[in-house]
């Protein structure tokens, strides 16, 4: 068995955003002991889908086996107090809690830091709060998309120039996701602390809001330092960041940063006379005059397929990249010499590819071991051999729905 | 209180956005990063705008300054023979080493893990290129922007009908820099038990591939590439970008089920649009969207996106404006939070950043120090850690090295 990097790290996992499961999936997946808890009807994510044949079924949701690789789980009422009951045993033998309930959720739910810490002094809790826990708005409702707007991430993305068109969300969860690194990040800094002896159990609280204002590119300090507004579809203050579609229908996506790059594809371009007016002379005065450059670009680009000009400028050196399709990616050669899909076989739902390792630690691998778990596959294991429940018990317990 | 990473030094190589990144993670938890640089192939973000005062100036640059906060920098020349020895030395103190060049760079450098490991052997390296360490394409170059479009990102986002989009920003960047700082403290805590440091290959590519894991389930799924649809929900209506009274402004709201709905309705003192047979269930809501989202508009376009969301959210309706740059700068609630970070830069003066997105209560994050200007910490470095005499740094100054 190879070294895991968080091996014996036992983390209880609960919450409804995704952002929980994300945090404890980036645990599990260097070795954590992970236990996911849901309640009777189960997580959220079981009904996001995406289904086979669009057929909802919540062992087969695309979301739900995702994000949650690696883990054990169990149905736990943890509003009754039976439940709290078995949460609390739990919780005093975990390092870690991690939840994405709202501050008034956890409040209700019992979730607050004096509480788990008179039962585990060494415990880390960490809460990811949609607004944080503190502050006028905590208790403003939010969605993926509303705290995108929130963020101020919806402001930079969509078409300029056209008042009719609005804001746009990028795909998925991407608040969900940079809540979950976040909170992971900054989990595994307070586990090294313990681990240290600078600390013991403490208390992290994430802002959703501020981990998105937090990666606005150059757009806070364009406001700071030069009092310009950012507009949509990002700022360029260079060209070429573009996206063209080729010969072939397929799009490419034509970069070019630094001038020795530039210079370089002129060179593949063959030198054609408007690279060499005044108004391309540099990748400043490229973006100041792009409207009118933009369609000899783009012209030349239509004379190729996506696949050969990829090729043809990386071979220059000249940063171009492909306007990846899902089943681009899965078939992508590269990416399969890496090994980074990884098969793994689900009792319900079957072989799927999953998305894999963000990085590869030589010493202690990324690896999925175990599927998403079934709705209360691990209860008897939990509950019984954990945390030595008897049969008895345990049937009460589901009697009064707390399982 | 010392920070989670107190007394961690990290030998920062990074340059552009996703390294430094990472580095700042590790820097406001503690470790003292040291950012060296050289004036021979200045880092992209210094020489991107904002620049306070508008004119091109390396050591005015909002960008760097953002994404470069609490951290060290020196000027030395790595591609010198000299200079990469002195790399060497520095590394040899430290416990991380963090770089995001083109793979094989360092290695032609001298400065692969293979030859660090040798003066360091508890080191952990982390190297996080844009395709990763091994494959067919992992010479090719890359920048944080093209992973939007190579990990599927772009083609899964886009109004409805219209073209692959770009989401505004290079989103490649942080991701990974976010990531690749929790797998640099997971080694650290591996580190810490087992007295064994690692190398870690990441790529920019994978990590921007793993916070859309859902989107290959889809693909697996059912064949098919999600179709893009704006601001629209599968799951919820309405679920959008609402244009309001003002010059682009808007708001963005979400209604989660019917209850949602009905208040809503009641907010826009219309209680028979609940009853409205177009409306009544969410499959009504998505199959007349277009006419729910005009009798929104109707009513978001008489108010100020601000008081639009303040109305929503007293009916417990989340809602909120898409904050622009200068928005989000002058938000109250994170301002309140103590989220923004004003600190005294040598040229700039004590302009306003994003600061830490969590809060940790035992073991607090801090920025602590505004990003360094262009060798700022030449003496500290090379004099009082490693030691060399005045005499020394001003002949390695003489002949390039240290430059």
């Amino acid at each position: 068995m190879p070294e895991r990097a968080l091996a014996d790290v036992t983390v209880i996992e609960c919450g409804k955003t995704g952002a929980a499961a994300y945090a404890a999936k980036l645990m599990a997946d260097l070795g954590a002991d992970v236990i996911k808890i849901e309640p009777p009807e189960g997580d959220p994510a079981r009904a996001l889908g995406p289904y086979p044949g669009h057929k909802p079924h919540r062992e087969k949701s695309g979301t739900f086996l995702y994000l949650n690789t690696n883990k054990q789980g169990v149905t736990l009422d943890i509003a009754s107090a039976a439940g709290r009951g078995v949460l609390d045993k739990l919780l005093a033998k975990a390092y870690v809690l991690v939840h994405d309930f709202t501050p008034r959720e956890a409040e209700a739910l019992g979730l607050t830091y004096d509480r788990v810490h008179a039962v585990n002094g060494d415990l880390v809790m960490t809460s990811i709060f949609p607004f944080g826990g503190s502050g006028p708005e905590r208790d403003y409702r939010a969605e993926e998309l509303t705290l995108l707007s929130a963020g101020g991430w919806a402001w930079l993305n969509g078409w300029p120039g056209m008042p009719e068109m609005p804001p746009l969300k990028p795909y998925g969860f991407q608040t969900a996701y940079q809540g979950g690194v976040n909170a992971a990040l900054s989990t595994m800094g307070a586990l090294f602390a313990r681990q240290r002896g600078l600390a013991k159990g403490q208390h992290i609280e994430v802002s959703v809001q501020e981990c998105i204002a937090s990666i606005l590119e150059m757009t806070l300090p364009m406001w700071s330092y030069s009092q310009i507004t950012a507009v949509r579809y990002g700022n360029r203050p260079i060209q070429p960041i573009e996206m063209f579609q080729c010969k072939d229908g397929a799009w490419i996506f034509a970069l070019s940063i630094e001038e020795h790059q530039w210079q370089r594809l002129v060179e593949l371009m063959e030198t054609p006379e408007w690279t060499t007016w005044e108004v391309a002379a540099n990748r400043f005065s490229r973006a100041s005059n792009w409207d009118a450059l933009r369609p000899f670009m783009e012209e030349w680009v239509s004379q190729w397929t996506a696949a050969d000009l990829y090729k043809a400028a990386q071979e220059k050196r000249v940063p171009f990249a492909p306007v990846s399709t899902l089943s681009d990616l899965i078939n992508s050669e590269h990416l399969n010499v890496r090994g980074f899909f990884v098969e793994v076989d689900h009792t319900e739902a079957g072989r799927l590819k999953h998305a894999g390792a963000p990085y590869k630690l030589a010493g202690t691998p990324w690896e999925i071991r175990s599927p998403a778990p079934t709705l209360g596959q691990h209860n008897r294991q939990v509950f019984g051999e954990r945390l030595g429940m008897s049969e008895t018990e345990i049937s009460s317990l589901t009697k009064a729905g707390a399982v | 209180m010392p920070g989670p990473l107190d007394g961690i030094r990290v030998a920062d190589f990074t340059w552009v956005w996703a390294g430094p990144t990472c580095t700042m993670q590790l820097a406001h938890m503690g470790a003292e990063v040291i950012r060296m640089e050289t004036s021979g192939r200045i880092c992209t973000l210094r020489m991107l705008p904002p620049w306070f005062g508008g004119a091109p100036n390396p050591n005015r640059s909002g960008y760097f300054n953002q994404y470069n906060q609490g951290k060290r920098g020196i000027l030395l020349n790595i591609a010198s023979p000299e200079g990469a020895v002195i790399a060497k030395r520095l590394v040899a103190m430290s416990d991380v080493a963090v770089e995001n060049f083109a793979a094989g760079v360092m290695k032609k450098l001298g400065l692969n893990y293979e030859e660090l490991v040798k003066v360091r052997p508890e080191l952990i390296m982390m190297s996080m290129s844009g395709y990763g360490q091994t494959g067919p394409e992992s010479a090719y170059v890359s920048y944080g922007p093209a992973q939007v479009p190579m990990s599927g990102l772009s083609q899964l986002t886009g109004y409805k009908g219209m073209q692959p989009m770009h989401v505004g920003m290079s989103y490649g960047d942080p991701n990974a820099g976010l990531h690749a700082a929790f797998a640099v403290i997971a080694a650290l805590f591996h580190r810490e038990r087992t007295g064994k440091g690692q190398y870690i290959d990441m790529s920019q590519w994978e990590s921007s591939m793993t916070v859309i894991g859902e989107a290959f389930m889809h693909e697996q799924m059912n064949g098919e590439q999600p179709e893009r649809d704006g601001n629209r929900s599968q799951r919820m209506s309405p679920h959008g970008q609402f244009m309001a009274a003002g010059d682009d402004a808007w708001v963005s709201i979400v209604c989660t089920d019917e209850a949602d709905w009905q208040k809503l309705c009641r907010v826009m003192d219309k209680p028979e649009l609940a009853d409205d047979p177009r409306f009544r269930t969410l499959a009504d809501r998505k199959a007349n969207e277009d006419e729910l989202e005009m009798l929104i508009m109707e009513w978001t376009l008489q108010y100020d996106p601000f008081e639009a969301a303040a109305m929503l959210q007293a009916a417990g309706i989340a809602a909120y404006p898409p904050l622009s740059n200068k928005q989000v700068l002058s938000n109250k609630h994170m301002e309140g939070r103590g989220f923004f970070v004003e600190k005294e830069h040598k040229e700039v003066g004590a302009l306003r950043h994003a600061g830490i997105p969590f809060r940790m209560s035992e073991t607090p994050c801090e920025v602590r120090s505004a990003a360094p200007v262009m060798g700022q910490d030449n003496e500290y470095v090379f004099g009082e850690l490693l030691g060399m005499s005045s005499d020394e740094i001003k002949s390695l100054t003489d002949r390039g090295v240290i430059r």
